[in-house]
């Protein structure tokens, strides 16, 4: 898509060159023929001096010198007559050796080439009837000096018209960018609704936006609401059907069962399938995924509460450290990295003898999460069977199952790798590359 | 050793009360959240099994209020809710221990002893030791020199809760008052009989009888 500073700019380039032009070529259309209305009555006025001075004389018609213009007189004077009788024609002497061509019908001609220096003539021919002839008189007049002004007077416009089509330009080009800057700004925050630095659009935005913001701002919610109840609601399912399989379990291991040990194995290992499906899927269907998050995950908030909870649940016998930069926030929802963390750091200290470390490395290309431990550790060769399906990690250790799987759905849905390497103490490293979003 | 289990699936409670009295513990059991917050706070409990999703208050509501009044008893949170932002909700809130359902009964019992242990001052040991005596809490016998001493289930009780409170001066009301749950009628008399045969099985020393006072166990080992 073009940008709307573009299009606008365009559409009003080519609306003021068009108008621009038009005006200008009509205006002075209409103001030559103006000029030429008023050059003409004064064509006119010399036309009919002409006709008085025509006076009877001792051989017939003669012109009257002392009614003429000295214009007349003076060579390419710019002021030339032509008197045409039936027989004969006369022309003043300014017209020097040049002819000024009678025309075919009275009225006012412009665009006559006359002389030596090329002048443009206004030409008038008039028809009259004196002393029972018929004469027609052919007044004209210099042009040129009135055509050279108009010539001038259109480059100014022209020049004038360029600047001011510029300066209506950046003017335009303020406009817009001061029209556009909520716009701009939305496309800052929506940019910073990305990385999770907000959680909501600004409301206060011109009346053209409010449907917009108020739409994102609502699916927003409307996001972050259906997954708290979704994530609610399977904490309620998880609750209804872990509670009656806890009873189970208990019940598995009565004592009125001891003599039947095929019927206690029986129970106990489907009890425990139903167990893991049911975590794996609940696990699943609460992730938030690719939605966007409420709030970032902040490293320096979060990680001592999760460190602490696990040292709780292990035992103080391990010693849990993470490596953060200060300050570090994560950009994914802090339900899911918990989880993501909670998982991986669990099985580290299931297997680790005394120490776990995470840390946290933000690189160029997004962040690396590291759990290490000194715990046995995993054969290399053995390491890429630990992903398949079926396999669990931590399947010969006592604790919640589950283990790794939803630590790979988790980094698949944002994207990122998991790598299996040795850690610096010997155990298992678990290193997470997550792309920036 | 008395506990309070704060569990409103009754089909649980039925069958954690029973495992858990076969461990040997005396246990009092409690469905609502509102009655939870009161007696957890009055009566002298050793340790508190706490479900989260409870009627009337909330389980973990229930926790902040007695952590608030000043309730140092350790509290094992036992819920089917367990994503790790709640399990560290659960930690704020001051819980000691976090056991999501579904879970084996003999893992309930094994966090228990140990959180027992821990409250105890007696952390970091598979088994309970005091006195040189080692307390096996699976087969409920005494261990002295590598050989095994049988106990009675009343027998086992006692001595647990002597082992967990060595050198301490224990009052015939304080015995009573942590070894049988709200429901049983107590007795002194009975207490002595079993003091009595304890002190058979392991020598007279191993209890004394501090006169207006109480009991002692393990003075003089040390």
């Amino acid at each position: 898509m073009r940008s709307i500073q573009r299009r606008l700019s365009l559409g009003l380039i080519s609306v003021m060159v068009v108008v621009g032009v038009v005006l200008a070529q009509v205006s002075l259309w209409l103001f030559e023929v103006g000029l030429q209305r008023y050059l003409e009555a004064g064509l006119r006025n010399d036309s009919e001096s002409l006709l008085v001075a025509l006076v009877r004389g001792p051989q017939g018609l003669q012109l009257d010198e002392r009614h003429l213009s000295p214009a007349y007189q003076r060579p390419f004077s710019g002021h030339y007559f032509r008197i045409d009788f039936a027989d004969s024609h006369w022309r003043s002497r300014s017209l020097w050796d040049q002819d000024l061509p009678l025309l075919p019908q009275p009225g006012l001609h412009s665009n006559l080439q006359l002389g030596p220096d090329g002048q443009q003539l206004l030409v008038l021919r008039s028809d009259y009837r004196r002393l029972g002839q018929s004469i027609s008189i052919s007044v004209a007049q210099d042009y040129t000096p009135v055509r050279e002004s108009f010539q001038r007077m259109r480059q100014i416009g022209l020049g004038l018209g360029l600047a001011g089509l510029l300066l209506i330009l950046i003017l335009q080009r303020l406009t817009v960018h001061r029209a556009l800057r909520p716009l701009e700004k939305a496309r800052e925050q929506i940019a910073q609704l990305q990385q999770g630095q907000r959680s909501q659009l600004d409301e206060q935005v011109p009346a053209e936006l409010e449907p917009l913001v108020a739409q994102i701002n609502h699916l927003l919610a409307h996001t972050e609401d259906s997954l708290k109840r979704s994530r609610n609601a399977l904490g309620n399912l998880g609750h209804a059907l872990k509670t009656p399989l806890a009873v189970l379990l208990s019940l598995a291991s009565n004592e009125q069962l001891d003599a039947h040990p095929e019927l206690r194995r029986i129970l106990k290992e489907q009890l425990e399938q139903v167990q893991q499906r049911l975590n794996r899927e609940l696990n699943r269907a609460r992730l938030s995924g690719d939605a966007l998050p409420g709030a970032l995950f902040d490293c320096d908030a979060e990680l001592p509460g999760l460190l602490a909870t696990l040292n709780m649940i292990h035992g103080e016998h391990l010693a849990l450290s993470y490596v953060s930069p200060s300050g570090l926030q994560l950009p994914w929802d802090r339900e899911d990295l918990l989880e993501l963390l909670g998982n991986l750091l669990d099985n580290a200290c299931k297997w680790a003898d005394a120490e776990v470390r995470l840390s946290v490395v933000e690189t160029a290309e997004g962040f690396v999460l590291s759990v290490e431990d000194d715990g046995p550790g995993i054969p290399e060769a053995q390491r890429d069977q630990v992903f398949s399906r079926g396999t669990r990690l931590d399947e010969q250790t006592h604790g919640h199952g589950l283990g790794l799987g939803i630590v790979r759905d988790i980094v698949e849905t944002w994207g990122g790798v998991l790598v299996l390497g040795e850690s610096e103490w010997g155990g298992l490293k678990v290193e997470i590359q997550l792309p920036r979003r | 050793m008395r506990l309070l289990l704060v569990e409103d699936h009754v089909p649980l409670a039925d069958e954690l009360i029973a495992g858990l009295q076969r461990q040997g513990y005396a246990v009092d059991w409690l469905a609502d959240g509102r009655d939870a917050v009161y007696q957890g706070c009055s009566e002298p409990y050793d340790l508190i099994v706490l479900d989260l999703g409870l009627p009337g208050v909330p389980g973990l509501d229930v926790l902040t209020q007695w952590r608030a009044g000043g309730l140092a008893t350790p509290v094992l949170i036992l819920t089917a809710r367990d994503s790790w932002a709640e399990r560290i909700e659960g930690l704020k809130a001051g819980a000691d221990d976090y056991l999501t359902k579904p879970f084996h009964p003999e893992e309930l019992y094994l966090r228990i002893q140990s959180l027992l242990r821990r409250s105890k001052g007696q952390a970091n040991q598979p088994t309970l030791k005091a006195a040189g005596l080692h307390l096996d809490e699976g087969r409920q016998c005494v261990v002295r020199d590598g050989a095994d001493i049988q106990l009675t289930a009343a027998e086992f009780r006692l001595l647990r809760y002597f082992m967990l409170h060595p050198e301490q001066i224990l009052s015939k009301s304080h015995l009573a008052e942590h070894l049988y749950d709200g429901e049983t009628e107590r007795d002194s008399n009975v207490l002595e009989v079993h003091v009595n045969h304890l002190r058979r099985k392991l020598g007279k020393s191993v209890i004394e009888t501090r006169r207006g006072q109480g009991y002692l166990f393990g003075g003089q080992a040390s």
